[in-house]
């Protein structure tokens, strides 16, 4: 005989063997906290948003408006900035709008799918955030050496870089920077890779027959 | 929320919770996480409650939501290390049901399913619900086609940990 015909014929056997909760019990269990995984995601998703868009307003401080406008760069961070607050609201209303999607009453694959996709735009969030700091860091960085090296200024030349000065200068400020980023990369693969994990499988289990 | 929403869904819940117990049966080895994924499958039932139509049974529909809980919302709490004799000592199979030789196979049947990964598990689960291919693909969201394929190496992974 099959096997699987020999469990189905013993599974239907069990039914009397269950335990039987209480009105009462299942009732109770109405109120209990869910330890969902969407739960979860939902509560740290928040949180990175916050903490990402605090961070770029912390970096962008009075100071950094002083300094933009001693070198001309005011107009240009400007149209940045708003630049920015566009796309930041675009993301929170896109990581608001999947987030809605999650249902529970959906087919497996599409609620992984859904799961995956409100994860996959803070990701894309955070990524954003990095690429954008990093960037305008570089800029600004960029200009102020041209802004230096190409000074009339007597003032500004009280110490003196040769190549191999700027070679180590550069150097570490890019040596500082990669370890900056790959320490919030290791960390947020361990945040939501442990958070995930089973998440991740089970789709890739489902999915694998349809390529 | 509505008093009698509430009533209406307990009820409900108290009549078919087999369905739930028998999923927590397949995904959990010990008493504990049984009564954890239990008690988390009512709270997503329950916040999934008021999108219930009442256009399908509220068992049929009670199968989609409890086994997407148990394969991708039920996050498990760290445990010790616990008997895996649960399956044994809580579903006593009766001996005088079978000869020694079925019964052994039984047993081994039953943790052959535990070794399984959780979708292999679902498509199982579905299989011993008497679950048609129609309803298997609709519940996980994969092809009439790929369910059937899937179901059959599911078979073949099943006689492979049997007969090694």
């Amino acid at each position: 005989m099959d096997e699987l015909e020999l469990l189905k014929k013993d599974w239907k056997k069990q039914d009397a063997n269950y335990p039987k909760l209480s009105y009462d019990q299942i009732y109770n269990m109405l109120w209990k906290k869910s330890s969902s995984i969407v739960k979860w995601i939902f509560i740290i998703s928040v949180l990175e948003l916050f903490i990402s868009t605090f961070l770029s307003i912390l970096f962008t401080g009075d100071d950094y408006w002083v300094q933009l406008e001693k070198y001309n760069l005011k107009q240009f961070t400007e149209v940045l900035f708003v630049l920015g607050y566009a796309i930041t609201f675009f993301f929170i209303f896109m990581f608001y709008r999947n987030y809605k999607k999650i249902s529970a009453t959906d087919d497996a694959a599409t609620l992984m799918k859904n799961i995956l996709r409100t994860r996959r735009t803070v990701k894309y969030y955070i990524a954003y955030v990095l690429i954008y700091n990093g960037l305008t860091a570089i800029v600004v960085f960029s200009y102020m050496i041209y802004f230096h090296i190409n000074s009339q200024d007597q003032t500004l030349s009280k110490y003196s870089f040769d190549t191999l000065d700027w070679i180590k200068f550069i150097g570490i400020g890019l040596i500082v920077l990669t370890l900056f980023l790959g320490l919030i990369w290791l960390f947020y693969r361990l945040l939501y890779g442990i958070l995930l994990k089973k998440l991740h499988k089970n789709y890739k289990e489902l999915k694998k027959l349809e390529m | 929320m509505d008093k009698a929403l509430e009533h209406q869904f307990v009820t409900n819940l108290e009549r078919d919770q087999n369905i739930v117990h028998k999923i927590c049966r397949i995904y959990t080895n010990d008493q504990a996480s049984h009564n954890d994924l239990f008690q988390e499958i009512t709270i997503q039932l329950w916040k999934a409650y008021p999108k219930f139509r009442g256009d399908a049974k509220f068992s049929t529909w009670m199968y989609r939501v409890a086994l997407n809980t148990a394969i991708t919302l039920y996050r498990k709490k760290k445990r010790g290390i616990q008997t895996q004799d649960y399956d044994t000592v809580h579903f006593r199979i009766k001996a005088e049901e079978y000869d020694d030789e079925t019964e052994q196979q039984l047993k081994l049947l039953y943790s052959a399913v535990k070794e399984l990964n959780d979708i292999d598990k679902a498509l199982v689960f579905l299989y011993l619900e008497d679950k048609n291919y129609r309803e298997i693909s609709e519940t996980l969201g994969i092809s009439e086609v790929n369910a059937r394929v899937k179901m059959n190496r599911v078979k073949t992974k099943l006689r492979n940990i049997l007969n090694p």
